[in-house]
């Protein structure tokens, strides 16, 4: 399989290449187009229990489609998002964990395991999920997340503070709580609120927008 | 006329340069600046797909009623034109082969580009673009816009387009509303929903993402008006 992210960072979409045999599962609604030879099969992610978690605690699509070349010559798919922004891939070996903010998932090749777990209520405080969404691997795969604005990787050791809804990946090994960016004065007068204090050491990828932002962005203002 | 694209693909703007005596017609409201002494008039057009006929079909089609004509008394006049979201432009050369353009991805055409309403059939009401789009034939220069990125493909053969994504195609191709799998269920189910499936030999040209599911996203958050 080969693969490559174009029009990075603001309409990035990837364009995969599958040989024979191979496949890749994707985010219900992500593909935009494909070679007309391709087969799409729609199943359960990850079967039906662990497919409806995924859906009410995940924030993704209880179905999933794979993509499958069962052809004799290599063909294309183009997979995106529906938001506007970057996309990235991770390579996961072996016993390696990433988890994910609901909603950043998009595609991940075979080897790989996604499943539910719980994030915590600082999590949620934090302007993120109360659940989060676990990606594992039992050989090796790659995985596609994508967010809305540029990702940044930043690999953390001890504390750390990101504001909250920037959040979008984070390895297993890093912790969260909650608190304030100041002290109670400054943190509502700087306008940052709560913040999301990690600690921990591990890789981190944030994103540089929210959709959050943008929304009370274009929210009417009453004064 | 010389035609250079700026910005791309985020917050693509065109560029062009006129020679003497050339004139550009774009989408009301495109003009984003230019010389002082370029002349600038408004038309419903004249000719094939012109005429307040013509406009008004251009009206049902969710472009203006009115195109902006540009005219250069000299050369070297300098024109920006922009589409008002985000995105990409592409710059198409309009020969022998006819192009067929989802209405709203039109931006500015040459004055030997001739620009007529089509009607692709009933068909159109489920390929989640609107139902109208533009026949382009003619000679000369094109350029089409987006949201997202733009991107070619040369097909032979069969290829499948999710409906919201097509930007222009040529006209040796030919579409149908299908499913994407092999079973209907798994079409709705799989939230791919309708496809377009392109048959034929011949350039198309797709969009990497869509205005309307970046406005479902934002929008349900919104409150109310």
């Amino acid at each position: 399989m080969k693969y490559e992210i174009r029009y990075k960072p603001s309409f990035a979409a990837i364009f995969i290449t599958l040989d024979p045999g191979e496949s890749i599962t994707a985010e219900a609604g992500a593909m935009t187009s494909m070679d007309g030879k391709l087969s799409m099969k729609t199943e359960f992610s990850g079967g039906f229990f662990s497919g409806l978690l995924k859906k009410f605690f995940g924030g993704e699509s209880l179905f999933v489609n794979k993509f499958i070349n069962e052809t004799q010559e290599p063909l294309q798919v183009v997979l995106t998002q529906p938001t506007i922004g970057d996309i990235e891939a991770i390579e996961l070996k072996s016993d390696r964990e990433i988890y994910f903010q609901s909603g950043a998932y998009i595609a991940h090749t075979k080897g790989l395991n996604i499943g539910v777990g719980w994030a915590g209520f600082s999590s949620w405080f934090a302007g993120e999920g109360l659940f989060k969404l676990k990606v594992s691997s039992k050989s090796k795969g790659l995985v596609f997340f994508g967010a809305y604005g540029g990702i940044t990787k930043k690999k953390i050791t001890g504390e750390f503070v990101v504001d909250s809804g920037h959040l979008v990946a984070y390895e297993p090994a890093i912790k969260m709580s909650v608190g304030l960016a100041g002290g109670l004065l400054g943190s509502v007068t700087s306008g940052e609120g709560f913040v999301n204090k990690l600690s921990g050491n591990g890789d981190i990828y944030l994103q540089s927008r929210s959709i959050d932002g943008l929304v009370r962005f274009l929210r009417p203002k009453f004064f | 006329m010389e035609i250079q694209l700026l910005q791309q693909p985020d917050s693509a703007i065109a560029r062009v340069i006129f020679n003497a005596r050339e004139e550009l017609v774009a989408e009301a409201g495109a003009m984003i600046a230019m010389n002082g002494y370029l002349n600038v008039s408004t038309t419903l057009r004249q000719g094939k797909g012109g005429g307040i006929l013509g406009g008004l079909k251009r009206m049902f089609a969710g472009e203006s009623l009115f195109l902006s004509v540009f005219r250069s008394p000299t050369a070297g006049c300098e024109l920006f034109l922009a589409p008002k979201l985000l995105g990409d432009i592409f710059h198409y050369q309009v020969s022998n082969v006819g192009l067929v353009v989802q209405a709203t991805s039109y931006l500015a055409s040459g004055s030997d580009v001739d620009i007529e309403l089509g009607f692709q059939g009933f068909k159109s009401l489920f390929s989640g673009e609107s139902i109208f789009w533009l026949n382009i034939s003619g000679k000369g220069d094109l350029l089409l816009s987006s949201f997202g990125a733009i991107y070619e493909i040369e097909v032979d053969g069969e290829y499948v387009v999710d409906t919201g994504h097509i930007v222009a195609f040529e006209k040796t191709l030919n579409f149908e509303i299908g499913k994407p799998g092999s079973s209907w269920l798994g079409a709705f189910l799989g939230g791919e929903g309708l496809v377009c499936r392109f048959k034929g030999k011949g350039r198309l040209f797709c969009q990497t993402h869509n205005a309307s599911a970046f406005g479902q996203l934002v929008g349900a958050q919104l409150p109310p008006r």
